[in-house]
């Protein structure tokens, strides 16, 4: 089994990443820590700077500064468990259980308890790409929308809007779901399906 | 749903069948457990695997892949045979029940024994505990639904519902769990081949609502497709949409398809996955709009691939529906990050660009609350009326003052709704049905009979009887103007009836009469539009037991079945067990999700699950000569191989193999990970499970049959 370069097992550093910094270097640096001094609880290890010893007391039943929490829900599955978020300067510092939703009643599974890691992970696609002579290349979001455009409708015009299919999805919200299958309509085919076929 | 997981609390007996909630639905758990702790319920798992789930039960049943509908309609026949069933219901809710009954009288519990591998003993043992134990709630997933009789046997599990009289209660009902945490919305608003939002399906009747909904005339939409008769034909399906791009089967389309849009899906948990990448290859464009590349990226190797950042749902707003056909509402988190843009901009982006988008937003101004007004306007079949944005929201703000018991707001500034409004919720003033076909509760409150949707009466085709379709007098929910069955509403507004007139007067004025919109009637056994009017068992294509295809045989080949030939009597071949002498099932793993782009982009995720494997029995291993961690190969009827870790386990018995499904970046444990972008692949890598899944297709739906094929394994 392959494990990718990036998930080397490193003993002693639970979590690696100053990368975070690409969102806001000030807060990325508070939440590196804060995120440290938690895995380093869980794993027994000593924290043995003054520093972040201190982050780990204030941190543990304080707010961040100027903080505020937007009450969102997991995207895993169905069962639809609440998420608090923290948020500060805009950038989405901490997650919370909801401990009186009504459904899930603060518990979470793994992927809701990372739930946070959908937004803060270095694998998010950072901007439009193309395959441009089989290397992976990015393209700003007029050239993208300009090509796929001009694409779409010279098949139209040749074969007709039954050229195109489109596979939709269980994972965006409801009105975008309907925004698919809307689209279709209008383009002119029912081409059109999603997970829950299968 | 038709209940809630809240109210699986008052169950006094569970049956899950193809659904391993444990690793699928974790957070249901703790409502299913107090179930089991409190009121001292039984838990049965019927499946292959003894997984989490049946850990926890206290009645597992092992079937063997594909055989459920014959062990279902042995309980149904041993309920009936014992005199178990709930007369009074039947009598006055159900149809076509003495139909059902004469097939259901095949399946003893020693012809069930020889089906599907489970001692006649436990069967009698089964239908005995749900006899006693009621209500029961029935709870299926995936192992139900992807087999070539998929649509005979969930109906099957609602029939042993109806007979048990477990319909319409609280701690009964049919409870299916559904995957995705928006495929319960997505679904609703029929992102499908074969219908317009609200389950309109594709009648001139349907384009015509949806286009006075749309503000367009429906002219401007009939001109938008080759041909008028397009637009009541289905489209090709996720299951087979690629079978579009390869043209070789016989097809019945006006194109092959060419471009593929993939807005938010994985391709790798699609069956025949080497047929997927040979067309993703194929495609004159292929656009993927997702957070990560996912695994359709790294495979096509072509210059026709674009990849659009799609935001995370964190990074915008919008409403989602619940396995409890809840409503609520993702407030966003955070602006989208990096140069990613959410799916309504990239939408608008796309429908500006084809030239559209006066027609395609003409009432659509606040982005995305007036697409929510727009669906309340039009989504009249299913009750999407009163969850207006602002009480969604409301309902989000106030979640504290919902009881966990009944999902009601007990004060507050939500009190008397239920929780998420689910749906049908017919109005503004409504509370949302926390239970569907609840006759014990005024339909202004959430209760509901059963739908009245084929026809006042029936002249059944297998007994030459004429029955009334619709409820028995006395059956009526409090305050019903009418004390008995009726009719659906219609001509309250000439012209239009309860699911087209967009005034919704219709639905206002059966509530105020006490009435359901969709009529009062009877929950068939018989439903004489399908193959198979009542369920019966049929072998899968590629069966294991050759000695039961000629007892039960499948059906015959479907040409244009959504467009493309599918195969079943010319697949069905008794051979294939000599060379494939394993069942393949697939599933989940509480870690991953789908095909796992997400989570295996997670490390914390990848952390805990790092590896692909299949389970094998101890037993079939030692014959097999394979050891823990060895490498094995995994190879289809259809020629295509996997090599993944071998895990061995008495979780599956020594005929069955299973395999997980969440994994991509490998083939036959080669890693093509440098042919993602560079800096997002995934964290881990395997062979697809899907690879190896074999060639099956439900006969209404077209889901693929991954629970259910052959294969062979040999050590790597």
């Amino acid at each position: 089994m392959a494990i990718s370069k990036n998930l080397k097992p490193s003993p002693g550093k639970s979590v690696s990443s100053g990368r975070r910094v690409t969102l806001n270097p000030k807060v990325a640096r508070r939440s590196f820590l804060k995120l440290s001094a938690a895995t380093a609880a869980l794993s027994g290890a000593a924290m043995t700077t003054k520093l972040t010893g201190k982050a780990v007391a204030a941190e543990k039943t304080q707010p961040y500064t100027n903080s505020t929490t937007v009450r969102t829900i997991c995207t895993y599955c169905a069962v639809g468990c609440g998420i608090e978020a923290e948020v500060q300067n805009g950038v989405w510092v901490r997650q919370e259980v909801a401990a009186d939703h009504p459904v899930s009643r603060g518990a979470h599974c793994c992927k809701g308890a990372g739930a946070i890691d959908m937004v803060i992970s270095e694998k998010r696609l950072k901007s439009p790409m193309k395959r441009v002579n089989g290397k992976w290349t990015t393209i700003s979001w007029d050239q993208a929308m300009d090509e796929i455009g001009n694409k779409l409708t010279e098949l139209r015009e040749n074969d007709g809007p039954d050229a195109l299919h489109f596979n939709g999805s269980a994972k965006v919200s409801t009105e975008m779901a309907y925004l698919q299958r809307k689209f279709a309509a209008f383009w002119g085919s029912n081409n059109v399906d999603h997970q829950a076929r299968i | 749903m038709t209940n809630s997981l809240n109210d699986i609390r008052h169950t006094k007996s569970m049956i899950f069948i193809g659904s391993n909630a444990t690793e699928n639905h974790p957070v249901s758990m703790q409502h299913i457990l107090h179930a089991k702790e409190v009121n001292n319920a039984p838990i049965i798992v019927v499946d292959p695997r003894f997984t989490k789930l049946a850990a926890k039960a206290t009645e597992f049943v092992r079937v063997r892949p594909g055989s459920d509908c014959a062990f279902i309609m042995g309980l149904v026949n041993e309920v009936i045979a014992n005199g178990w069933e709930d007369k009074e219901f039947i009598r006055t809710r159900v149809a076509g029940y003495q139909e059902m009954v004469e097939v259901a009288k095949h399946y003893t519990p020693e012809a069930v024994e020889d089906v599907t591998g489970i001692p006649a003993e436990q069967t009698r043992r089964v239908a005995k505990i749900l006899a006693q134990n009621r209500p029961t709630s029935l709870t299926w997933c995936m192992g139900g639904t992807q087999h070539t009789i998929g649509s005979s046997i969930t109906r099957a599990f609602c029939i042993l519902q109806l007979v048990l009289g477990n319909m319409g209660k609280s701690g009964g009902g049919t409870n299916i769990f559904r995957g995705h945490d928006n495929v319960q919305g997505a679904t609703d608003m029929c992102v499908l081949s074969h219908s317009l939002p609200g389950y309109y399906g594709l009648s001139d009747g349907a384009w015509k609502h949806w286009c006075r909904v749309w503000d367009v005339d429906y002219d401007y939409i009939v001109g938008r497709f080759p041909d008028k008769e397009w637009m009541g034909k289905k489209g090709f399906t996720l299951a087979r949409w690629y079978e579009g791009v390869l043209a070789e089967e016989e097809l019945e389309t006006p194109s092959p398809v060419k471009a593929l849009i993939q807005w938010g899906c994985g391709t790798n948990s699609n069956s025949q996955y080497n047929r997927v990448v040979k067309a993703l290859n194929k495609l004159e464009l292929l656009v993927i709009v997702d957070p990560f590349p996912t695994a359709a990226a790294a495979l096509t190797k072509t210059d026709n691939v674009y990849l659009l950042p799609g935001a995370s749902q964190y990074e915008t707003s919008g409403s989602v529906t619940s396995t409890s056909r809840q409503f609520q509402w993702r407030f966003k988190v955070v602006d989208p990050v990096y140069d990613s843009k959410d799916d309504y901009e990239i939408m608008s982006l796309l429908v500006s660009k084809l030239g559209f988008a006066d027609e395609f937003y003409k009432n659509i101004k606040e982005v995305p609350e007036d697409i929510t007004r727009e669906i309340n306007k039009g989504t009249l079949t299913i009750g999407y009326n009163g969850q207006t944005p602002e009480r969604i929201k409301k309902h989000m703000e106030n979640w504290h003052t919902f009881d966990i018991e009944d999902l009601q707001a007990k004060g507050g500034p939500c009190d008397g709704d239920y929780y998420g409004m689910p749906w049908p919720c017919w109005t503004e003033e409504h509370p949302g049905t926390p239970i569907l076909y609840d006759v014990s509760k005024p339909v202004a409150e959430g209760g509901l009979p059963f739908r009245n949707r084929f026809g006042l009466e029936k002249t059944y085709d297998s007994s030459g009887r004429k029955e009334n379709q619709l409820a028995a007098d006395g059956v009526y929910n409090p305050g019903s103007e009418v004390k008995g069955g009726y009719p659906e509403f219609k001509d309250v507004v000439p012209g239009t009836n309860w699911k087209t007139d967009l005034t919704q007067e219709t639905l206002k004025t059966a509530i105020k009469r006490g009435m359901a919109p969709f009529g009062n009637a009877r929950a068939r056994c018989v439903v004489w539009n399908f193959p198979d009017q009542v369920p019966i068992h049929r072998e899968p294509l590629h069966s294991p037991r050759p000695d039961l295809i000629e007892k039960y045989p499948t059906y015959e080949d479907q040409p244009n079945h959504y467009r493309v030939m599918t195969r079943y009597k010319s697949e069905q071949k008794p051979e294939l067990v000599k060379e494939f002498p394993y069942v393949l099932t697939t599933g989940r793993m509480v870690e991953h999700m789908g095909g796992g782009a997400e989570t295996r982009s997670s490390k914390y995720l990848s952390e805990l699950q790092p590896e692909m494997y299949a389970e094998i029995n101890p037993r079939l291993a030692n014959n097999l000569g394979i050891r823990k961690d060895d490498m094995v190969v995994i190879e289809s009827p259809e020629g295509s191989k996997i090599k993944v870790k071998a895990f061995i386990t008495p979780r599956v018995d020594d005929k069955t193999i299973f395999l997980p499904y969440h994994f991509a970046g490998t083939l036959m444990g080669e890693s093509y990970l440098k042919d993602y972008p560079e800096g997002h692949e995934p964290y881990v890598v395997g062979d697809p499970g899907n690879t190896v899944t074999n060639y099956g297709y439900d006969i209404i739906t077209q889901i693929q049959a991954t629970k259910d094929g052959l294969c062979k394994v040999t050590r790597a």
